[in-house]
């Protein structure tokens, strides 16, 4: 598999999340988070009601998966908060479960890539 | 106890001005003070999580912080005082309306009853073998309808201990079991509507504790579908439907919301009354739906419109 481009890293504000469907599945199954030059990308599916069969969305809006003062993830189902660099779960109804990590990579160039088999699921 | 069903949920919100947006967008108005409201008055309040007036949180993820139940009268009220003052503290707020715990620790308000009487008509159809319910050249389709949320039907609690909750609201309260889902709780309605449920429980661990969903009931299923529809055009994210529930037989359709839980639109739901005797089913999603659909990008008998090749939305 190739590496999938996602966006330019000026795409996502420094402290933001944007969603992404890098793998044309008809939502965003993808976000990523923007601390500075760090990104943290996971899956968007929550591990209180996700299972294989169904992944489970985090953002009540297109793109809108942190608190207010942008410190946590939060998920929108049931109000689960996730360290945004670990994707532990710290309060709710998956606490001490944890958000699927997805590789990402930021190139010289500025722009953000999934590597070959970044984001996939284990089999 | 006369009580009709939930008048109001107050929410302390980290972020005001989202949920204020949001609460707009599904459909209620904004009455000031924080306060969104249908049609009939019934209403959610927001505050931001650290205003001094709002009863604690409960120290889950759970936003919620009190549920405000509609009784007929004062002398309902009255009743509802006494009987919870034997083994708990019941507080007399300025506006008339009293406080208590539920054995669960969910903070509960009574009042008489906010709502306004609605004189709406429903949803009408028409069918073979059936007097027509819309007269010759009567169109049921109209763009632009308001599809408001009428009135606020039902919330569901995710509590520690199923059994104790559901022996609190019937024995203490007077609700009545009208259906049950193994493995999750019992559907409950209170005495004074007739209404399939008001109040649904799931046993979940502590950490769990609060509100799954609430969701106001509107005109029918085409509201339901067209509010729905709309919402998801303003970028809100679907969870779950639209579809229609077995026990209680209403529509659903069900979103991820920044109050830190779902919030659904609903309608045309069962009614019953002491002759029902209630069913039960083991919980799961084969329990809990007659059908779903999913939300996918619009299209006309056909094809895809040209661009949108295979570009099927999945919410
Ligand atoms: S589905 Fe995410 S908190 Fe429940």
């Amino acid at each position: 598999m190739d590496s999938v481009y996602l966006c330019r890293l000026d795409d996502i504000p420094d402290g933001t999340s944007r969603g992404f469907d890098p793998w044309r599945e008809g939502r965003d199954t993808v976000f990523v988070v923007r601390q500075g030059a760090v990104l943290h990308a996971w899956r968007n599916a929550c591990p209180h009601y996700g299972t294989r069969d169904r992944e489970v969305p985090l953002a009540w809006r297109k793109d809108a998966y942190l608190d207010a003062d942008r410190s946590s993830i939060v998920c929108a189902a049931h109000g689960a908060r996730f360290d945004i660099a670990t994707g532990i779960c710290t309060l709710g109804p998956c606490l001490g479960q944890g958000l699927q990590r997805v590789e990402v990579e930021l190139a010289p160039d500025n722009n953000i890539y999934i590597p070959p088999q970044g984001g996939r699921r284990p089999i | 106890m006369n009580i009709i069903g939930p008048d109001a949920l107050v929410f302390g919100v980290d972020d005001l001005a989202a949920c204020a947006q949001y609460l707009t967008d599904y459909g209620l108005a904004p009455a000031g003070n924080g306060r969104f409201e249908a049609l009939d008055g019934t209403a959610i309040v927001l505050a931001h999580k650290d205003d001094a007036g709002l009863p604690a949180p409960m120290g889950t993820a759970s936003m919620l912080r009190k549920t405000i139940y509609g009784v007929a009268d004062q002398a309902a009220l009255g009743a509802i005082a006494e009987e919870l003052g034997r083994d708990r503290e019941v507080k007399r707020l300025p506006d008339g309306s009293i406080e208590a715990l539920d054995d669960m620790g969910f903070v509960l308000g009574f009042q008489v009853t906010v709502r306004r009487a609605l004189d709406m008509p429903a949803e009408t159809i028409n069918a073979p073998g059936a007097a027509p319910q819309r007269k010759p050249n009567v169109v049921a389709v109209d763009e632009n309808a308001p599809a408001l949320p009428r009135t606020l039907s039902h919330v569901v609690y995710f509590v520690p201990d199923v059994p104790r909750a559901e022996k609190f609201y019937v024995e203490r309260l007077g609700f009545a079991c009208t259906d049950r889902l193994v493995g999750a709780g019992p559907f409950l309605r209170p005495a004074g509507t007739l209404d399939h449920h008001t109040l649904f429980l799931i046993q979940t661990p502590p950490f769990m504790k609060g509100i799954e969903h609430f969701t106001f009931h509107m005109g029918g299923p085409t509201e339901v579908m067209q509010a729905g529809s709309r919402f998801v055009n303003k970028g809100y994210q679907s969870f779950w439907g639209p579809g229609r529930h077995k026990m209680g037989s209403n529509w659903f359709w069900y979103f991820n919301s920044p109050l830190g839980c779902h919030v659904e639109y609903d309608a045309d739901m069962d009614l019953h009354d002491e002759q029902w005797t209630a069913r039960e089913a083991p919980a799961g999603a084969d329990a809990s739906q007659l059908f779903l659909f999913e939300k996918r990008d619009n299209w006309a008998p056909g094809g895809p419109p040209p661009g949108a090749a295979g570009a099927a939305e999945r919410h």
